[in-house]
């Protein structure tokens, strides 16, 4: 299994970078060889892989980026979700369609949950986000607008179609994921060549710095929630195609937790990192089926060795982009 | 020298401070403290250790709220204004100690100081389009201009973190200077240099002022204030106690009182320095 690696082109010149420049690329070109060369499990994992590598690296925004400690990060990975499957199921819009609702509903929650939190210093406001994941699932469990299904979540929900070809098959719905991906960490790789990613992390290194020099900390601190539950809402209408259900149990408090860890074991505002992060969490445990019930242990083993010997994380961010 | 300073009574005034205080606690940090800066001067603001000399700043700067009296800038009242409103008036600080953004390079450090002038919108950031791209360029070389005036070109792309704490210093003024600031406000800027810089500081502050930037500082380094300042306002225990040209300040019984009147401190390399000057 490759590791789906993916580098955010390195500034310096070094000839070394310039290879890892390639690896990132090959690496994803690689992954589109799965549907033909592995067994249909493989393809599931890999198109969840996708799915999930996108809702992390999208955490890794407001954590790794902004600094700010949002630990209920599946609220909006949810509300994508249930979003298209709402409108999918109850309105019959086609899935495609609902992906910008999607994206824009995730980010206006992220917005104005976020505006009056963003004051608040990193553990307190990890406390209150916490809140949010708990009010989210509870509200999803008792069939919110009698709409949300309750415990057991809607399911049905249909793969899309684009130029008259059905993306019903697992493969297929491996190649959009796959492709989606590509779009994202295009994305997050201009982010952190943009003023605006540079801004989020004047912000998290040194706030009162920042706003000497202008900058407006809450605004683009809401910001930061805004763009990253956007990210995280197009990754929940992924995650809606791919089971073809949504329940409230793919959205709760521990989910945020692993989210996080991701980022903190991966390494913080990386993206080759939390890739990696994520492929650990979802890809090896599928390695060692049997033993899956303790991946929990074992991820939590690992968080602790990497904590400990390697606080910045496995593959840490580069220091400097220009 | 002469002429400039007799052109200063008449310049406009820049920024002035009307009475302000502020009690921390029942700790009155400074209290009823008024003085004014005009276009193009240098203004050295000392005192004894724990005078207030910070907490003047972080007022005029935002970071804190006076609880009396008010600041102007250009005479509109910008008293607790937030510090990001601030630096939009055109007021840059550094800090007494440096806060350069770590794990950043130092072109990084400088380009944050372009805040404001920033016109990219957050989808051409994302996007990566060809305006973005030229804006990013303009950043980078209106950056590099600063960095080779202070010395710092062949550094620009080390993270400014692992410099010398005297290339800090100048990154950090960088930093302020990138943004054309009408008024720049030093904290400490000598601290921690060795002879050779605070020379060097010296020749920058100056080229800082002869740049059409008005200059407060704030200097244990006496060398420093005394050769470089136009004006000095002298605070102890949070209340203004003289005011004048650099060779008033220096034959102010007050001022030696209040640096020399703790005899017991002859180790106090302030006191010392200030000595030193009296003695010339």
């Amino acid at each position: 299994m490759d590791k789906h690696m993916n580098q955010a082109s390195p500034a310096t010149s070094s000839g070394s970078t310039r290879a890892l420049r390639l690896v990132g690329p090959a690496l994803w070109i690689l992954g589109l060889l799965i549907p033909q060369l592995l067994s249909p499990a493989w393809i599931t994992i890999g198109g969840i892989f996708a799915i999930y590598s996108i809702v992390a690296l999208s955490q890794d925004i407001v954590l790794g980026r902004a600094g700010m400690y949002d630990m209920g990060h599946a609220v909006y990975f949810g509300i994508g979700a249930y979003t298209s499957a709402i409108l999918s199921l109850y309105f019959n819009w086609p899935i495609l369609w609902t992906i910008p609702v999607a994206i824009v509903l995730a980010a206006a929650l992220g917005a104005i949950l976020s505006a009056p939190i963003v004051k608040l210093r990193g553990d307190y406001l990890l406390v209150v986000t916490i809140g949010f994941n708990a009010i989210f699932v509870l509200a999803m469990q008792n069939n919110l607008f009698g709409m949300t299904g309750g415990a057991d979540g809607l399911f049905g929900i249909s793969g899309p179609t684009l130029f008259g070809h059905m993306f019903g098959t697992q493969s297929d719905l491996f190649y959009m994921n796959w492709v989606v991906l590509a779009v994202v960490l295009w994305l997050m790789g201009n982010l952190d060549r943009s003023s605006l990613g540079r801004t989020f992390r004047y912000i998290k290194h040194d706030e009162l710095a920042a706003t000497t020099l202008g900058v407006n900390a809450r605004n683009y601190k809401v910001a930061a929630f805004a763009l990253s539950a956007g990210l995280a809402g197009l990754a929940g209408t992924l995650f809606a195609m791919q089971l073809s259900a949504v329940s409230p149990g793919s959205f709760r408090f521990t989910d945020s937790v692993v989210l996080f860890a991701i980022v903190l074991v991966g390494g913080q505002a990386s993206v080759p990192g939390v890739l990696l992060g994520t492929a650990m969490m979802f890809v090896v445990p599928q390695i060692f089926t049997e033993f899956a019930q303790y991946r929990y242990l074992a991820f939590g083993v690992a968080m602790i060795l990497v904590m400990i010997l390697r606080p910045q994380g496995i593959w840490p961010a580069r220091k400097g982009v220009i | 020298m002469n002429t400039a300073v007799s052109q200063q009574s008449e310049a406009e005034v820049l920024l002035e401070l009307d009475g302000i205080g502020i009690s921390f606690g029942g700790l009155r940090a400074v209290d009823d403290l008024s003085f004014k800066v005009r276009r193009g001067e240098i203004v050295g603001l000392i005192g004894p250790n724990g005078a207030g000399k910070t907490t003047v700043f972080n007022m005029i700067t935002g970071v804190y709220r006076p609880t009396d009296g008010h600041i102007r800038w250009h005479g509109r009242d910008i008293t607790g204004l937030a510090p990001h409103r601030v630096a939009e008036a055109g007021i840059r600080r550094t800090f007494q100690t440096i806060r350069l953004f770590q794990d950043m390079t130092v072109l990084e450090n400088v380009i944050a100081g372009q805040h404001l002038r920033m016109r990219q919108s957050w989808w051409q950031g994302l996007l990566n389009t060809p305006a973005q791209r030229r804006e990013e360029r303009e950043l980078i070389e209106r950056a590099m201009t600063v960095l080779q005036q202070l010395d710092l070109a062949d550094v620009a792309h080390e993270i400014a973190t692992s410099l010398p704490y005297g290339a800090q210093r100048r990154v950090e003024m960088a930093r302020t200077l990138v943004a054309e600031p009408e008024l720049i406000i030093l904290d400490e800027p000598a601290a921690g240099l060795n002879e050779q810089e605070s020379a060097g500081l010296n020749e920058t502050i100056r080229a800082i002022r002869d740049a059409g930037i008005t200059v407060i500082l704030v200097e244990h380094d006496m060398s420093v204030v005394m050769n470089v300042t136009d004006n000095i306002v002298v605070i102890n225990f949070g209340k203004k106690i003289a005011e004048g040209k650099p060779a008033e300040i220096r034959s102010n019984p007050l001022v030696i009182e209040a640096y020399l009147g703790q005899d017991d401190d002859e180790d106090d390399p302030l006191m010392n320095a200030v000595q030193d000057q009296v003695n010339v």
